[in-house]
């Protein structure tokens, strides 16, 4: 992987990402509020099922979820949407010469900045609901992000490549996210869960970082240092495995499409 | 050889080769790798076999040889598109490519923004663009239609778009494939001219195409493939001149061979296997709605064409009229002033000559089906033929009015 030269297309990554995000929405009825209204309706039918049907005891539930669900969002996007960023763009990969990096990068970037605009109504109904926010915590959050930016990054690597080769593997990672999300404290709190499946559960690597995402904004702590030490090694992880991954698989992308 | 040897290279590739998968039936599904594991037999191809060539920084090089011959393969190892299986390919400089014009064109953004993401798709940076960008809306001839969205755009008006970018990319090599074919003339020629001018800007151009015509124009050398090896490498006009020598040696022994089997039609045509078309059957009538198959100069013929295409797509159609020897004698695109003709199950064509003005020779008549930026859907060549005989004095291509008068 050259990363000098993909540094050197930097302007093809920030033109997808714009092209992604303006394109999206140039067409339909109320634009850019989709990125808000999908949260905001996954947040109002999980808050129905766990705090009215199966009311989960934790105060201010919604809140609880809300800071989760908007990153849980985020990394399930770059699992199933992240395996098209390559077979998506074949025609521009068969036909043309960039680092294929690129693909993989400018994808996870847009569902990023996607992550990035939710969060500004996170700290509108933190603000509103008299929950507030403790700068101390708040400072925390972009290191947050970056932690689960690389993670990010790393797992659409991984599928971007693979589903080059195995067309349906998109299914399956929807599967696979479907299982992650209840194998990780997105709609229930880490303290609920019985003690002998807290290790399985800390196997997940999305649990360290919607743990510091909700002490940083739903406790307004300050994050526990292992939680982050945690999370950082998780992303770590994936993106040398993401990245490895990728580099071996990429020069037969073109006689596989 | 030696003045060569002092002078940069810029491409070079050594004992390069390259093979293809072809795979019976391919599953592209994990479930279908898994359950039908005897499925993925495959042979493989050898496309390109222990190639190797320089091409020096300034110069234009053409890369012929027939359909299938390795050619295009070639190119796209160049650009990086694909790896060769062994051997070695060093590429120096920002490499531009005429392969894919468009690339990453959305439809719903504006002509502008579809500049901004289609050059840094070629490496662009943010501020290069900038500097570029007056110029590129001018050569591309579109005015104000920049602003509004491409998916508003005619074909042609995308192509000119795409090609502007392309070309006016400050590249150092510049890698085109039988791309000039499209467009108006007057695009074309401004095209051509633009290449010219890039060449002379010291950018190195390596041009694929079928047109012995263009590559004659533009390139000083010539590297014929064929068989996966290259043939004949050195001056474009040498090259050439073998390369259409053994076009028409190939050309009529199919011919010699055809004729043995079936006079009337030429029903079993070989088609290249791409080929989206097929004949059905040709009719060469005269004036008084006669076939015939030997013509006099200043006849008309029309050439009433029934021909098959697997698919249902618009198409342009390009015309070709071969000499036996290998002139191009004619051809012309017609895209049904623009909108192109909706190619079915089964299409009905009239081409008539209204006035044959050649002289005397053997003919051949191609035509290929052509999507709107240049892409092949199929040919049929040659599906017909025609002599033309003539006992007066003249000779050479065409009839022209002439005359010679003592004072």
């Amino acid at each position: 992987m050259d990363i000098k030269e993909i540094y050197a297309y930097r302007e093809m990554i920030f033109s997808l990402v714009r092209r992604d995000l303006k394109g999206k929405y140039k067409n339909s009825l109320i634009g850019f509020m989709w990125t808000f209204l999908n949260p905001l309706f996954q947040l109002l039918i999980y808050t129905f099922a766990f705090s009215v049907v199966m009311p989960i005891n934790v105060e201010n539930y919604y809140m609880h979820l809300f800071v989760a669900l908007i990153p849980w969002i985020f990394f399930s996007a770059c699992l199933t949407g992240g395996a098209r960023a390559v077979t998506d763009q074949q025609e521009m990969v068969k036909k043309i010469y960039f680092p294929r990096e690129v693909l993989p990068i400018s994808f996870a970037t847009s569902q990023f900045v996607n992550m990035l605009l939710s969060f500004l109504v996170i700290f509108v109904v933190l603000l509103l609901s008299g929950i507030g926010i403790n700068l101390q915590a708040i400072v925390w959050l972009p290191i947050v992000f970056l932690i689960q930016y690389v993670l990010a990054l790393g797992i659409t690597m991984a599928c971007s490549a693979i589903s080059v080769y195995y067309r349906d593997m998109e299914q399956i990672f929807g599967i696979l996210s479907l299982g992650l999300m209840y194998a990780c404290p997105v709609v229930y709190s880490m303290d609920s869960v019985p003690e002998e499946f807290k290790g399985i559960i800390r196997l997940n690597p999305m649990t360290a970082i919607i743990e510091a995402y909700r002490d940083i904004l739903y406790y307004k702590n300050v994050p526990n240092m292992s939680t982050l030490m945690n999370a950082l090694v998780w992303a770590t992880a994936a993106l040398i495995i993401g990245c490895a991954i990728f580099d071996w698989l990429q020069r037969r992308f073109v006689e596989e499409f | 050889m030696d003045v060569e040897k002092s002078k940069d290279v810029t491409i070079q590739v050594r004992n390069v080769s390259k093979s293809f998968r072809i795979y019976f039936d391919k599953g592209h599904m994990l479930k279908e790798k898994l359950l039908f594991a005897n499925r993925n037999k495959y042979e493989t191809r050898k496309v390109l076999d222990d190639i190797s060539f320089d091409i020096y920084k300034g110069e234009a090089v053409g890369l012929i040889g027939i359909n299938g011959c390795g050619k295009s393969t070639a190119l796209k190892l160049l650009t990086k598109i694909i790896y060769p299986d062994t051997g070695i390919i060093n590429v120096k400089g920002r490499v531009s490519s005429l392969l894919e014009l468009g690339a990453g064109f959305h439809p719903d953004l504006s002509g502008k923004e579809n500049i901004y993401i289609n050059a840094s798709i070629f490496g662009l940076k943010k501020y290069e663009i900038d500097d570029k960008l007056d110029e590129i809306i001018e050569f591309s001839e579109l005015g104000e239609c920049i602003n509004n969205p491409v998916r508003t755009y005619s074909s042609g008006m995308y192509m000119r778009l795409a090609f502007s970018v392309a070309i006016n990319v400050q590249a150092d090599i510049l890698l085109v494939d039988e791309i000039l074919a499209v467009g108006d003339a007057g695009f074309q020629s401004k095209c051509l001219q633009k290449i010219a001018e890039i060449k002379k800007q010291g950018t190195t151009i390596v041009l694929v195409s079928h047109s012995m015509n263009q590559i004659e124009k533009v390139c000083d050398r010539c590297i014929w493939i064929n068989n996966s090896r290259i043939a004949a490498v050195g001056e474009t006009n040498d090259v050439t001149q073998k390369y259409i020598e053994y076009i028409e040696e190939t050309e009529r022994k199919k011919l010699a061979a055809r004729h043995i089997n079936t006079s009337e039609t030429f029903n079993d045509i070989d088609m290249k296997e791409e080929s989206k078309i097929r004949l059905l059957s040709v009719k060469l009538l005269d004036i008084n709605d006669n076939e015939k198959k030997i013509w006099g100069i200043g006849e008309r013929i029309a050439i009433k064409l029934d021909f098959a295409s697997s698919i249902d797509t618009t198409a342009n159609l390009r015309f070709e009229i071969m000499r036996a020897d290998g002139i191009l004698a004619y051809a012309d695109i017609y895209d049904n002033c623009g909108r192109g003709y909706l190619l079915k199950k089964e299409n009905h064509f009239c081409f008539t000559i209204k006035v044959l003005n050649f002289l005397a020779g053997k003919f051949f008549v191609s035509i290929y089906a052509e999507n709107g930026i240049g892409g092949l859907i199929g040919s049929l060549t040659p599906f017909a033929e025609f002599d033309i005989i003539d006992d007066s004095s003249r000779y050479g291509v065409a009839k022209i009015d002439c005359e010679c008068i003592m004072n």
